[in-house]
């Protein structure tokens, strides 16, 4: 073991990525021949323990960083370089943590798909690439992976491509998240341009360039070069429109609901726990780069986000659709989180969340392939993932029951949970941060204390509809009813996630956030004070009110009485997500394809049309050349040849041998002569 | 050795023994081809990776390798002075990998002929005339011998088009040779020009030599295109006409917005391997000479006129992808595409950084291999069903899995995913042309927004053409008739094809190949272009 322990950070950090890209190529080339997924499975799992090694290592030590030299552009030095530090080496961490639980749990959820030797290799490429992402050390080279990522996610949506709903949805992915890649890149553009470098460490490392900029007299002035102030505020909301597209921040989160069609272990580890995550884990690496405007930005942004993704979860009938909504109200939360400053508490609830989010998922994903698994066995038509279809679910499937419980509770913030810790420290610095900044900042916790209270009533509805009362389809099915525990093999990774959602990971102190190691590890210094008072009252506002709210879930959705009309205007827009995808649909996405249609017919017909106005201009011109040949130019010889002709033939008419003529001839000049001496 | 000599009659060879051997042994001319292209790669290869990258190019004779000059015309014109054109061969960074990218494609491009029956002699005879043509332009240093290559392109490829084309091949062929022929002609009065303008100074003799063109002392104080002698034409500077006519001739092949129309048309009746051609090489002459002829021989004006070119690079990549938007036919769709990339080249050569010429360098490359696969891939549809109408096809992942990834890597290597080439050309390019605005090249920090737009578009069109005819259901237009002929690669297909996105994904993670054998002129470049800023 000693000969483990003393290879460097860096040299495990670099295996914890190749090993999945490794394993993703042992894939491509075997193709259908093995459909196990056992190779990716122990890959990931060897990236796990190197990971874990590497945290051990880095955690709260000097940060470490390496490089080699890629090209060379100019004078420009491009380097690959690996940057290991408390913030990536957790980030690398949970990546594989996470991973992990869910390869094991797809070896039983995928079974028998036909394309699984597809699913495998994707899912090693999506391992690679977020595990790439999280610790690579210049910007250009996250941009790399930040693609990468995406793209493993668009293969993984469209994974059953046969299907029309996938196949559009992995596409809308794949544009949306493309929109704030151009952000990222005009942000590098940016940066590059103003520091000469791309280097993270060059960049924000103690004393680094960051450090020595300053914006004065409106120039915003690095030692490399300078420019207007204005740029400073652009490089922040570049970047962070890169971190909206993929963290699914209002009004670019609509890809991530579509996510949905690709399958559930899938969404569970990429399109909530960690992908979508990478939006947060960027601004906390540059977050020395924003001013006070983009901060302000992403904290109206991520709390507008927050409150409208938690409205739309509150109607929806599709399992994970609600789930997915619960995801992005909740990477909401951490924006605010990096807008306020705190981006240690943004980080943490990253860390909480994407364990019981993956976990929710999961349990979802073990929900539907028992209602899938019904359907297919009653040859009944319905639609497993909807939740008027379940109810009653705790009787067939306790297991699950109790574990999405788990997460629920978790997810709703109560106490005692890892959820409560980080919700708390997001919004408890909200409100110290809204009390040093003036009244109308208060809008930014009382929100989020309002979307916290939602969060738990859509969680418990989700919860009571599902797995309590009876099951509703149970009149389509006749007598038996087929529904059964999830496997082991589906089981045992929802029981460790589940583990990872009680606080006992993260803090010793299940009151205070305060003392979780992640905080204190990360240690962002916060601008204004501590107000203990809302120590105590925040939590127990949240923790009543979500009581309250489970209590009144429980009362309409397990037992019954629900009070409201279901199809009321409220019910009717958040089930429509705000209508904001008929929107797109109809206004962006129409007015573009008309954009173009105006632009190839601009295409064919002017500028063609110049083209073919040339073209016949030329032909007229030669044809009015050949009419002026023929007419003109032979004419004028055409013409000197007849004068001549007539000449001759005049000439020849007096050569006819007549002895006549010839003396008439003679006479004629003679009188012709006489007349002109007489006249003279 | 003369390398670059042998490069560029082998080709010839090839013709007169094609030529020369009966109709009946036409099944041997592809063989002849083959071989010929195939050991112009070896040559060219050699030549690239015995190259010494710390020359600096571009301006100096000396930074140029494999060099050879012979005298080829010399008369004694009386007053007029001494007729001095050489023989004069040499590469530097900017061709040498543009040289190597033309015998790849060349090489694709027989392999993509393989099937063709109709009139093989004349075929493959005009083919390695092409080949000569377009290696000759990238070797040539003297402006008569680069016209002359030049012009002789044009021959071949009118009429491979006009003969082997589709439907509506006359029209087509008739197209492209105006508006080339129209870019040409003008040429040639600027040639003419700057023959009368520079002297040698070693001979004191008028001369065609392109270096001689770059050095702002051997022009004749009072002529024409003087540096100093503010010469003017309608009231505008000689130079900046001069250097404006040559721009538009090469922009012609570029092509930029709104000289474009002839690609469309012409990459839709051309049969494929001229197509492959068309994309791969015969653009990319367009940027090369911008480099090698308006950049170097007038810098001054195109300092003065880069605002412009940007602007035009901002158009093109922006017009090509909205109409490439509104494709059905899909050869039509990619020949659009073309556009909107070939619109980074000129972006970035208009930046005048380092990066951005790197960038615009990198994307000729990268779309030169690129668009020839994509156009393969277009030919290997068609060929089977003779339809490449997008709404004709649904689904095709099903029946034809091993081309569907093909597509699909090569449409996500050229919408520049990272990790194929075109990702670090297009980063570049916008990176390059951004920075130009604080190294005061002068580009607004605007157009490297507009041209990442762009890269949006580029993902919006070849996914969603991706979506319509490869995922879904399979529902064919032809039915069951087609779904039987729509057999999945062949052996050949995977041959060509493999090696050419394997080459996408090679130069998209180790760009320094490139980048350093090119690096030393790009600065050498800048620095040239910079003096007149």
């Amino acid at each position: 073991m000693d000969f483990l322990l003393n290879i460097s950070p860096i040299c495990t950090a670099f295996l914890t990525v190749v090993i999945p890209l490794l394993a993703f190529l042992y894939q491509a080339i075997v193709g259908k021949k093995d459909q196990s997924g056992l190779v990716g499975t122990l890959a990931i799992i060897f990236s796990f323990v190197l990971s874990l090694l590497t945290f051990l290592d880095v955690w709260n030590a000097m940060p470490l960083s390496s490089e080699i030299t890629w090209f060379k552009i100019g004078n420009t030095t491009f380097t690959v370089g690996i940057l290991l530090n408390n913030l990536s080496s957790l980030m690398l961490l949970l990546v594989s943590t996470i991973a992990v639980p869910v390869h094991i749990y797809s070896k039983s959820y995928m079974h028998g798909d036909a394309g699984i030797h597809r699913y495998w290799m994707y899912l090693s490429l999506f391992c690679f690439a977020m595990l790439g992402l999280v610790i690579m050390n210049n910007l250009l080279l996250m941009y790399v992976f930040w693609e990468l990522v995406g793209f493993a996610s668009y293969l993984l949506i469209g994974f059953w491509y046969t299907k029309d709903a996938a196949v559009q949805a992995n596409k809308k992915a794949f544009l949306v998240n493309r929109i704030g890649d151009l952000g990222f890149l005009i942000g590098i553009a940016i940066v590059y341009s103003q520091f000469g470098t791309l280097n993270l460490v060059t960049l924000f490392g103690n004393d680094g360039l960051i450090a020595n900029t300053s914006v004065e007299n409106g120039l915003w002035i690095s030692p490399h070069n300078s420019m207007d102030a204005i740029w400073l505020t652009v490089t922040g909301i570049s970047f962070f429109l890169g971190a909206m597209a993929k963290s699914a921040q209002f009004p670019l989160h609509v890809w991530l609901p579509d996510a949905m069609e690709g399958p559930t272990s899938v969404s569970s580890l990429i399109h909530a726990a960690t992908m979508v995550a990478a939006g947060v884990f960027l601004m906390s690496t540059l977050f020395p780069l924003f001013n006070d405007t983009v901060l302000l930005i992403i904290a109206i942004i991520g709390t507008t986000t927050a409150t409208i993704a938690a409205y739309f979860a509150l109607a929806q009938y599709d399992i994970k659709k609600i789930l997915a909504f619960s995801t992005i109200s909740q990477l909401g939360y951490m924006m605010v989180g990096i807008g306020i400053g705190t981006w240690d508490a943004a980080m943490f609830h990253l860390l909480t969340h994407a364990f019981f989010k993956c976990l929710l998922f999961l349990c979802a994903g073990a929900v539907i392939h028992e209602m899938a698994h019904l359907k297919a066995h009653s040859k009944q038509d319905f639609d497993p993932q909807d939740l008027r279809n379940m109810g009653g679910l705790r009787h067939y499937m306790p297991q699950t029951f109790i574990l999405m419980t788990i997460a629920s509770l978790a997810l709703a913030g109560f106490p005692l949970t890892s959820g409560y810790l980080s919700k708390d420290s997001i919004i408890i610095s909200a409100f110290e941060w809204a009390s040093a900044k003036g009244p109308m900042f208060q809008i930014v916790p009382i929100t989020l204390i309002i979307v916290s209270i939602m969060t738990a009533f859509y969680i418990g509805r989700l919860l009571f509809k599902a797995f309590f009362s009876e099951l509703r389809i149970k009149s389509l099915l006749g007598s038996s009813v087929d529904l059964n525990e999830s496997p082991k093999l589906m089981l045992w990774p929802m029981y460790f996630l589940g583990i990872c959602c009680v606080f006992p990971l993260f803090s010793f102190n299940p009151i205070s956030y305060h003392d979780a190691w992640v905080m204190d590890g990360l240690l962002v210094q916060y601008p204004y004070e501590t107000n203990h008072t809302a120590h105590l009252v925040i939590p127990m506002i949240l923790t009543v009110g979500a009581l309250s709210v489970w209590v009144l879930a429980w009362r309409w959705y397990a037992q019954g009485q629900y009070p409201l009309h279901a199809n009321s205007l409220a019910n009717r827009i958040s089930l429509n997500q705000g209508y904001l995808n008929i929107f797109n649909e109809k206004i962006i996405v129409n007015s573009v394809l008309n954009l173009s249609k105006l632009s190839y017919w601009i295409d064919r017909h002017i500028v063609d049309g110049f083209i073919h106005i040339f073209i016949n201009f030329i032909q007229q011109i030669a044809l009015l050349s050949h009419w002026l040949d023929k007419n003109i130019v032979d004419g004028l010889v055409n013409t000197f040849g007849k004068i001549a002709l007539l000449l001759g033939n005049f000439a020849r008419s007096t050569q006819n041998g007549k002895l006549q003529t010839y003396l008439y001839s003679v006479f004629l000049l003679v009188i012709v002569g006489l007349v002109y001496l007489l006249l003279r | 050795m003369p390398t670059l000599s042998l490069l560029i009659f082998l080709p010839l060879l090839a013709t007169a023994i094609i030529l020369a051997l009966p109709s009946r042994f036409k099944d041997v001319y592809k063989y002849i081809a083959l071989a010929i292209t195939a050991v112009q790669l070896v040559l060219a290869g050699m030549a690239y990776f015995s190259f010494n990258p710390t020359s600096t190019g571009i301006n100096t004779l000396a930074g140029y390798q494999l060099v050879e000059q012979l005298p080829w015309i010399r008369l004694d014109l009386g007053t007029i002075g001494k007729l001095e054109i050489d023989y004069l061969l040499g590469v530097d960074g900017i061709s040498m990998p543009l040289l190597v990218l033309s015998t790849f494609v060349m090489l694709m491009a027989i392999g993509a002929s393989w099937n063709m029956k109709k009139s093989l002699k004349g075929y493959f005879a005009l083919l390695m005339l092409l080949n000569m043509a377009v290696i000759g332009i990238f070797c040539a240093l003297d402006f008569f011998l680069f016209y002359l290559f030049y012009e002789v392109m044009l021959l071949p490829l009118y009429f491979l088009i006009g003969i082997w084309g589709g439907e509506r091949r006359e029209y087509a062929a008739m197209k492209f040779f105006i508006y080339t022929l129209f870019g040409s002609v003008f040429m040639l009065l600027v040639i003419v020009g700057l023959y009368f303008s520079v002297i040698n100074p070693l001979t004191g003799a008028h001369t065609f030599s392109m270096i001689h063109m770059m050095n702002p002392d051997n022009y004749v104080a009072g002529s024409i295109f003087a540096l100093d002698g503010y010469q003017e034409i309608f009231g505008i500077s000689a130079r900046l006409i001069g250097f404006i006519v040559l721009f538009f001739a090469f922009a012609i092949k570029v092509p930029i917005v709104p000289l474009h129309t002839w690609l469309p048309d012409a990459h839709v009746e051309a049969p494929t391997p001229v197509s492959i051609i068309l994309a791969g090489i015969l653009l990319k002459i367009g940027g090369y000479g911008i480099i090698r002829v308006c950049f170097s021989i007038f810098p001054d004006a195109a300092a003065q006129s880069n605002w412009w070119l940007g602007l035009i690079g901002v158009i093109s990549i922006l017009y090509g992808a909205f109409n490439a938007l509104a494709q059905k036919d899909l050869k039509r769709l990619i020949a659009y595409s073309s556009v909107s990339h070939m619109g980074f080249v000129l972006l970035g050569l208009a930046s005048f950084t380092a990066e951005g010429i790197s960038g615009a360098m990198f994307q000729m490359i990268s779309h030169g291999f690129l668009s020839a696969a994509l156009f393969f891939l277009v030919g290997v549809i068609y060929d089977r069903v003779h339809d490449r109408y997008i709404p004709h096809f649904r689904g095709l992942a099903t029946i034809m899995p091993k081309y569907t990834a093909y597509v699909a890597i090569a449409f996500f290597a050229s919408l520049g995913l990272p990790g194929f080439s075109a990702f670090i050309a297009e980063a570049f390019v916008i990176i390059g042309t951004f920075n130009s605005a604080s190294l005061g090249t002068g580009l607004p920090r605007w157009m490297a927004i507009a041209g990442s737009v762009g890269i949006l578009m580029s993902a919006a069109y070849l996914l969603w053409t991706l979506q319509r005819m490869f995922f879904g259901q399979t529902r064919l237009k032809g039915g069951d008739s087609w779904n039987t002929a729509l057999v999945d690669l062949t052996g050949r297909e995977q041959l060509i094809l493999f090696p050419t996105l394997a080459l996408a994904l090679i130069l998209g993670i180790c760009p320094f190949i490139v980048f350093d054998q090119m690096n030393a002129s790009v600065i050498n470049l800048v620095a040239f272009i910079q003096q007149y800023n």
